[in-house]
This record gives C-alpha cells, structure tokens and sequence, in this order.
C-alpha cells in the first residue's frame, strides 16, 4: 500500500502540476482577454445628447453675450455674470462632453480636489493684498 | 503562434490600459489647468491695479470675431465627442469625418484669430510696436496678456489638431478598434480642455466692459 501510493505519488506529481499550470495559463488568459476588451457596461453617449449639449451651450454663450453688449447699464453685475456663466459651461463641457457623468467617480473627484487646492492657493495667497 | 501571443504576463509591456492612460490624460489636463490658472491669477491682479485702463483696451478687441470662435469651438467640441460615440458603436468612417470635421473647425479658429490678430498688428498694438509703446501701462499690460493667453492657446490648439490627426491616421489604418479606442477618446479629453480654456478667456478679454 506504502510502495503503490509512493509509486502513484511518482507518478501523478509530474502530471499534475504540468496540467494545474497548463489550467492556470488557460484561466489567466481568459482573465487577460476579458480585461484587455473594455468592460460591455461602457456607456455610449448618444449623437442626440451631444447635439442637446451643443444647444445648451449656444444658449449660454448667448446670454453672456447678450448681457455684455446689450445690458451695458449691468455694468458691475456683467463681469460676476460672465464668470458664473462660463463656469456653468465649463461643468456642462466635463460633465458630458469629457464623459465625467458617467467614468469612474475617481475623476470627478480629483478634478474637484485640483479645483479647491487652486481656489484656496489663490484666496491664501490674495489674503494680505486684499486686507490692505 | 496565436496562443503565445495571446498570453501575457501582466507589466510585460504587451498589455494595454485603458484606464491607466485616460488616468495618464487627465493628470496631464490637471497641470494644464494650474498653467493658465496661474495666467489668470496674473490677469486678475494686473486687472484689479489697472481696472479703468483693461476696460479701455477690452473695447479694442471685436466682440464678434471672438463670439464666433467661441461657437466655432463649441461645435467642435461636439463633433470630437461625437466620433467617439461613433468608434465606439464601430462606425470608423463617421468617427474619421467626425474627426476631420473637428480639424475644420480648428482652422476657422485659428484664421479668424489670424485676422483678429492682423488688426491689432496693423494698429501697432503688438508689443514692441510703436503704439504699443506708447499706450498708458495698465493698457499695454491688457494687450501684452491677450497675445500671450490667446497665443498659448492657440498653440494647444496646434497640438491638439496634430494628437486628432494621430488618432484619424490609427482609425484609418484601423488600429483603433470600437473595442480599442483610447487614443481617440484622449485626443478628445485634450480638445475639450482646450475648449474649457476658451470658455474663461473669451468673456475675460472680450466681454468686460
């Protein structure tokens, strides 16, 4: 019994690691091959929501434009407004023109996390020229 | 043959990252914003010294050249988001036009700067002209801001066209795939950066009056 179960021992040990590796080669590129596509539940941006954010656009940059030739009686109030405005067009671009809507958070958030630290650099360091 | 190159040990260098190069793309976009967001600290300084001097000289630049770049960017924009929707249901011809369109539209920008630009010359408000030398300084620091921010992107806008020009040769050679398309979905990530760009310089320069 000792002898026949060293002797299978003998004989399945130079199989079975052979067959387990080839196993492992055929699951792995399985894994490659799946990683390496993109993941289906991609999302696609349709044409019609591109050309809805196209509008939306226009129609922003109309307003500031129309603010700022027309409403010359705005005066102090144009220059807050095109600001405002242009940052709402800016976060309509991200959102769904670089596809931040619907990529990984990870982007969304380190774009804002960029935005804070150079808005907080920027008022920190306004600080002492403001308070003169 | 096909089941050796079909297996790859991950890092190496035969494996492709998706993630990890629009990751790569967007860090890069982040220095981006801190270089003209340090130029826009400068402007806002410049201007809050000199606020009656940048309100003069903005009356100088034409309101409606530079609202028609504004459109003409944003419908660029458009078209470069569209030829990934394109590539990304497979239509490789439609995303190549989509991409040439986007290449039109850069050069409608880029010669309505060319005559924007060609005015002020003429006016000799370059700096280093004679006019320009001689302008109260708070408005030459106006003129010598707007070449320098206008002309930094349009040099982005250079460099983007040639990355959308890399990615129309790949699509065509048909190395981008609708299962690969990263260099595509990046060179539109650089394109709309340059947009957001335009988007704060047009009413800084043009609309404060």
């Amino acid at each position: 019994m000792a002898l026949g179960g060293f002797n299978l021992d003998l004989f399945v040990s130079p199989v079975l690691p052979h067959s387990l590796k080839h196993l492992n080669i055929m699951s792995n590129q399985k894994d490659l091959k799946t990683e390496g596509k993109k993941a289906p539940e991609v999302h696609i941006s349709s044409y019609k929501d591109h050309f809805n954010t196209l509008l939306a656009l226009l129609l922003l940059t109309f307003i500031t434009v129309a603010i700022s030739v027309f409403g010359a009686n705005l005066r102090s109030l144009s220059v807050f407004t095109a600001l405002l405005i242009a940052t709402v067009k800016v976060i309509v671009v991200a959102y769904y023109f670089m596809h931040l809507k619907y990529d990984k958070k990870l982007y969304t958030w380190l774009l804002i996390i960029v935005v804070i630290l150079f808005v907080s650099f920027t008022v920190l360091t306004s600080i002492e020229y403001l308070n003169r | 043959m096909e089941h050796v190159s079909g297996f790859s040990l991950p890092n190496s260098g035969h494996n492709r990252d998706a993630e990890a190069s629009k990751m790569g793309m967007w860090l890069f976009l982040f220095t981006e914003i801190l270089l003209f967001g340090g130029l826009f600290i400068v402007y806002m300084v410049y201007r809050s010294l000199n606020p009656e001097a940048f309100l003069m000289a903005s009356f100088e630049l034409n309101v409606w050249m530079g609202t028609t770049n504004t459109v003409v960017l944003l419908v660029s924009s458009m078209t470069i988001a569209m030829s990934i929707t394109a590539i990304q249901k497979g239509n490789r011809k439609l995303s190549i036009q989509l991409m040439v369109l986007t290449l039109v539209a850069a050069v409608i920008f880029m010669v309505v700067k060319y005559f924007e630009w060609s005015a002020k010359i003429e006016h000799g408000l370059f700096p280093g002209q004679a006019v320009y030398d001689n302008l109260p300084p708070g408005e030459s620091l106006f003129f010598f801001l707007y070449f320098f921010m206008t002309g930094l992107h349009v040099f982005h806008i250079i460099i983007g066209s040639v990355v959308i020009g890399f990615a129309i040769h790949r699509t065509a050679k048909g190395r981008t795939t609708k299962e690969k398309y990263t260099l595509t979905e990046n060179a539109g990530l650089l394109w709309h950066l340059v947009d957001l760009i335009w988007i704060y310089l047009f009413p800084l320069f043009y609309l404060i009056h």
